[in-house]
């Protein structure tokens, strides 16, 4: 299979790429067996998804096969204003990140593949006329890896795997209300990403047939956005248009957004033939995230004839830089498969993100938390060629509060006090055919 | 395996919409008296306490005065009061004294006074038709019980209490919105430490004080020998009168209650919206002008000295529209008021606060405070330091909710076109400063509220 039908094949599932499922807008859904055991992966050689939780245990992986997994998140968030009033909802959305992978080689010694799968992602809409707005009332941000990945055994005890992690596709989709003098306006802000490359390696150590270890590394790729569009709605048109439309003059902005790397380490235990249980580790380096720019250019004439002075504005001003000030977040993660019959496998697990996000910086667009992790899911067999994964995961999110105060301390007031409460949902289902 | 996947995939998104309709809940925050008792609340002040905005009272921007805000507040907390009355004007004659508006003349935004000239700006005003003695337009009298909200436009600690000027400036005759509140008979006798003094309140806001050094200030530092309140307020007589005031209210220390300083005025748009480099540089640049390069901007002082304007010297709101217009004098334009000190009138006293007025101001205004401080210590009152905070907002301004607030004039949100007097946005931002004392000294949670919900200037659409 080559990677431009495994593209046009992710395609068809590309709806929109993920709600954040880990901490930040990371998305930790690489497989549908793994999801089952709370998202372990690092230290086991399960399927062909160890491209994406270690590209090391790939050659290990039994058989050569292709898979295809698709998840169905659904985020319910809740908001309420540090001045009181009503409590703001999320709109219910369905965000479906999905992975795919295809893999063949020679078993126990190497193996060739490519993975598409979905690493980073957030789609969130406010509730209309939410005291955010005009900090965001939208934001759809997607990401899709191609990684075509090479891994090799130098023993049936070691193995070690390096894939190209390849930002196929990337979009930006950032909404929200600018408050004029006349009355709310809108801005949208809409990009796609330049092709950007960076590497997810890994190493598989089996010393028994009862334990196994495994460590992994995923660079960073920034994703950036050059010359997206900048688009107005609700701009004075009559008295006042003159004096308040010179300052939103920009067409276009650039952007960078990193996504970062990422250090697992997993172990895995096979007490008997039946049972495996897996325990991760890992550390997502969000301190790369420091502040959010946009460079603004282009002239749409709202300032009269274009000059370099009235150029480029949005709010009067050329740029505009929003601290993040991220930090890098651990997670643990511990899962277990119970293999009950030939046919049928069942599968729990458990996992705590730490929180990417600070206290007193927490963005709509991020409303970061530590999190509760559970999830299951089972395999049903009818053939030793075909496996039917289904997952479920769900995602407590802490409740999050942060004062004016904080903001005003933290120079962070282009955002808003009050209390962020998300839980997640995310059924999810795959198809397994090796062969 | 496909028809695995297309039945299966249905099933597995409805159990996720089946488990999606669990909605997470926030608890509201919750609101707290303390150990104070808001159930009848009483507001002492002057025009900033009246809801004065815009040059004017209006019944629109009276509802969201800073009182009305807090006594809405205050109800969250379960100890509010049951209800609050302001003085507000009949419905057909809701726009009271009439207010400034933002109107496009001459193809730019300006603000536009009513005036007969313009109809008053089909502004429903509350005129009687009669004139007072100080000259001011009579108001219609307001019929109601004693308001809650005792704020009047224009009162000062001076004119507070009649014994310090001898009973000889009855103020009930003088200001319209002073005596539109007072019977007949109380008009030429009861002045208005008496007149608070007839409240019972169980808790009380007093922000007094502004008008001793702003009516100053506000005239380019000009004293009228005619009007016995225009002057900088002296520290004795403040004294005398601010104690009288506080101590009413607290009925000595027993009611428990906020004293708010005096900002320093010359943060307000009204000072600083005309800088004399931007005025200099104009004139420079002006191409009718013989010898722009060589003229500047010329202004009397305090002490009649004719001089080139500094920086440091603050130019009125006002004095933009007298700036370079004909003089009336032997030399009419090009050689217009201000550009020069000999050829023509140099810019008039009254439209410059100049540099020895200015540290006058300020030095006073330091002096009144220490006086504020100290009284509200004496009367177990709290002190909301109204000049630290609008020093800080005038300096950098405040965002909230991701919307950024400024006291630049206008497009700023917080000053309405006055110059002087906050927009309803600017009031919501002040009863959040009185809440955030209130709160620390009387160990309250009264939650603040967003200032987004309320407007800045209303530009036309």
């Amino acid at each position: 299979m080559t990677l431009k039908t495994l593209l046009l094949a992710s395609g068809a599932l590309l709806g929109s790429a993920a709600t954040a499922a880990a901490s930040g807008f990371q998305v930790n859904l690489g497989g549908q067996q793994n999801i089952g055991m709370g998202g372990v992966g690092v230290g086991l050689s399960l399927d062909q998804a160890a491209m994406f939780y270690n590209p090391g245990a790939l050659a290990m992986v039994r058989a050569n096969g292709v898979q295809v997994g698709a998840n169905f998140a659904l985020a319910r968030g809740a908001y309420t204003s540090e001045n009181g009033g009503a409590q703001r909802d999320l709109q219910h959305l369905l965000v479906t990140p999905f992975n795919l992978y295809a893999a063949f080689g020679k078993e126990g010694k190497y193996k060739f593949g490519v993975g598409v799968y979905t690493p980073y992602g957030s789609q969130l809409r406010y509730a209309d006329n939410w005291e955010g707005r005009y900090s965001l009332t939208e934001i759809n941000l997607q990401s899709v890896y191609v990684q075509p990945t090479f891994s090799y055994a130098f023993s049936p005890q070691f193995s070690v795997g390096v894939g190209v992690t390849m930002l196929a596709y990337g979009s930006v989709n950032l909404q929200k209300d600018i408050p004029l003098p006349t009355g709310p306006g809108h801005i949208t802000l809409d990009g796609t990403t330049k092709f950007q490359m960076g590497v997810n390696a890994g190493l598989y150590f089996k010393p028994s047939d009862k334990l196994s270890l495994g460590i992994s590394y995923r660079s960073k790729i920034d994703a950036q956005v050059k010359g997206g569009s900048v688009s107005y709605a609700g701009l004075p048109t009559g008295a006042s248009a003159a004096a308040i439309n010179r300052g939103f003059t920009a067409t276009n902005f650039d952007a960078t957004l990193p996504l970062p790397a990422t250090a697992s380490v997993g172990i895995g235990i096979m007490p008997t033939d039946r049972l495996t249980i897996g325990v991760d580790a890992s550390l997502v380096f969000w301190s790369a995230y420091r502040t959010l720019d946009f460079n603004f250019s282009g002239n749409n004439g709202n300032a009269g004839t274009p000059t370099p002075a009235n150029t480029g504005l949005v709010g009067g001003s050329t740029t505009s830089t929003s601290k993040r000030y991220y930090q890098d977040a651990l997670a643990f993660r511990v899962g277990g498969q119970y293999k009950a019959t030939e046919q049928l496998i069942v599968r729990l697990g458990s996992a705590y993100d730490f929180a990417a996000v600070k206290d007193g910086y927490v963005t709509p667009e991020t409303p970061d938390a530590g999190r509760y992790i559970a999830t299951a899911g089972l395999t049903y067999q009818p053939n030793p060629h075909l496996g039917i994964d289904a997952s479920f995961q769900f995602e407590r999110f802490a409740k999050r509060s942060q004062s004016q105060a904080d903001l005003l301390n933290n120079g962070t007031t282009d955002r808003v006090a009050g209390t962020y409460r998300t839980d997640i949902f995310i059924p999810g289902i795959g198809v397994r055919y090796s062969f | 395996m496909k028809p695995i996947v297309k039945y299966s995939a249905p099933a597995l998104a409805l159990l996720g919409l089946a488990l999606g309709g669990c909605q997470p809940n926030i608890d509201a925050p919750a609101a707290a008296a303390g150990s104070a008792d808001f159930t009848s609340y009483v507001a002492v002040g002057n025009s900033l306490t009246s809801g004065y905005s815009d040059g004017g009272l209006y019944n629109e921007a009276q509802a969201t005065s800073y009182p009305a805000i807090l006594a809405q507040q205050f109800g969250k907390t379960g100890k509010g009061p049951a209800s609050f009355m302001q003085p507000s004007f009949a419905p057909a004659q809701q726009d009271g004294s009439g207010y400034i508006k933002l109107q496009v003349v001459n193809g730019a935004l300006a603000p536009v006074i009513p005036s007969a000239a313009n109809s008053y700006l089909g502004e429903k005003l509350a005129a009687t038709g009669s004139v007072l003695a100080s000259g001011q337009l009579q108001l219609a009298a307001y019929s109601g019980a004693q308001p809650d909200n005792l704020g009047v436009p224009g009162i000062s600690v001076l004119s507070s209490l009649s014994a310090l000027t001898n009973g000889l400036a009855p103020y009930g005759l003088l200001n319209p919105f002073y005596e539109r509140l007072l019977t007949a008979a109380e008009k030429p006798s009861k002045d208005y430490v008496t007149y608070i003094g007839q409240k019972t309140p169980t808790f009380f806001t007093c922000w007094m004080g502004n008008n001793d050094v702003l009516t100053y200030a506000s005239n380019g530092g000009v004293a009228s020998a005619a009007d016995p309140f225009s002057n900088l307020t002296d520290t004795t007589r403040f004294g005398i009168g601010y104690r009288a005031i506080l101590s009413t209210m607290s009925k000595r220390g027993t009611v428990a209650g906020i004293a708010a300083n005096i900002p320093n005025v010359t943060g307000i748009p009204y000072f600083t919206t005309v800088p004399v480099a931007t005025v200099i540089a104009s004139i420079k640049a002006n191409p009718q002008l013989p010898n722009a390069a060589a003229a500047s901007l010329y202004i009397t002082t305090g002490t009649g000295t004719v001089r080139v304007a500094t920086s440091a010297d603050l130019l009125t709101l006002t004095a933009q529209a007298v700036i370079g217009t004909a003089s009336g004098t032997a030399n009419p334009f090009p050689v217009g008021v201000g550009y020069s000190a000999t050829q023509s009138n140099p810019l008039p006293s009254k439209y410059v606060l100049d540099e020895a007025e200015v540290a006058a101001v300020v030095a006073r205004t330091t002096q009144l405070n220490a006086i504020i401080a100290k009284t509200a210590r004496q009367n177990k009152v709290a002190l909301a330091d109204m000049n630290t905070f609008f020093t800080t907002v005038a300096q950098q301004g405040v965002a909230f909710n991701a919307v950024s607030n400024t006291a630049v004039f206008a497009s700023g949100n917080l000053f309405g076109l006055d110059g002087v007097h906050p927009t309803p946005r600017g009031y919501a931002l002040v009863a959040n400063e009185l809440i955030r004392n209130i709160n620390n000294f009387y160990g309250a949670s009264i939650p603040t509220v967003n200032i987004n919900e309320y407007r800045g200037v209303v530009f036309p659409q």
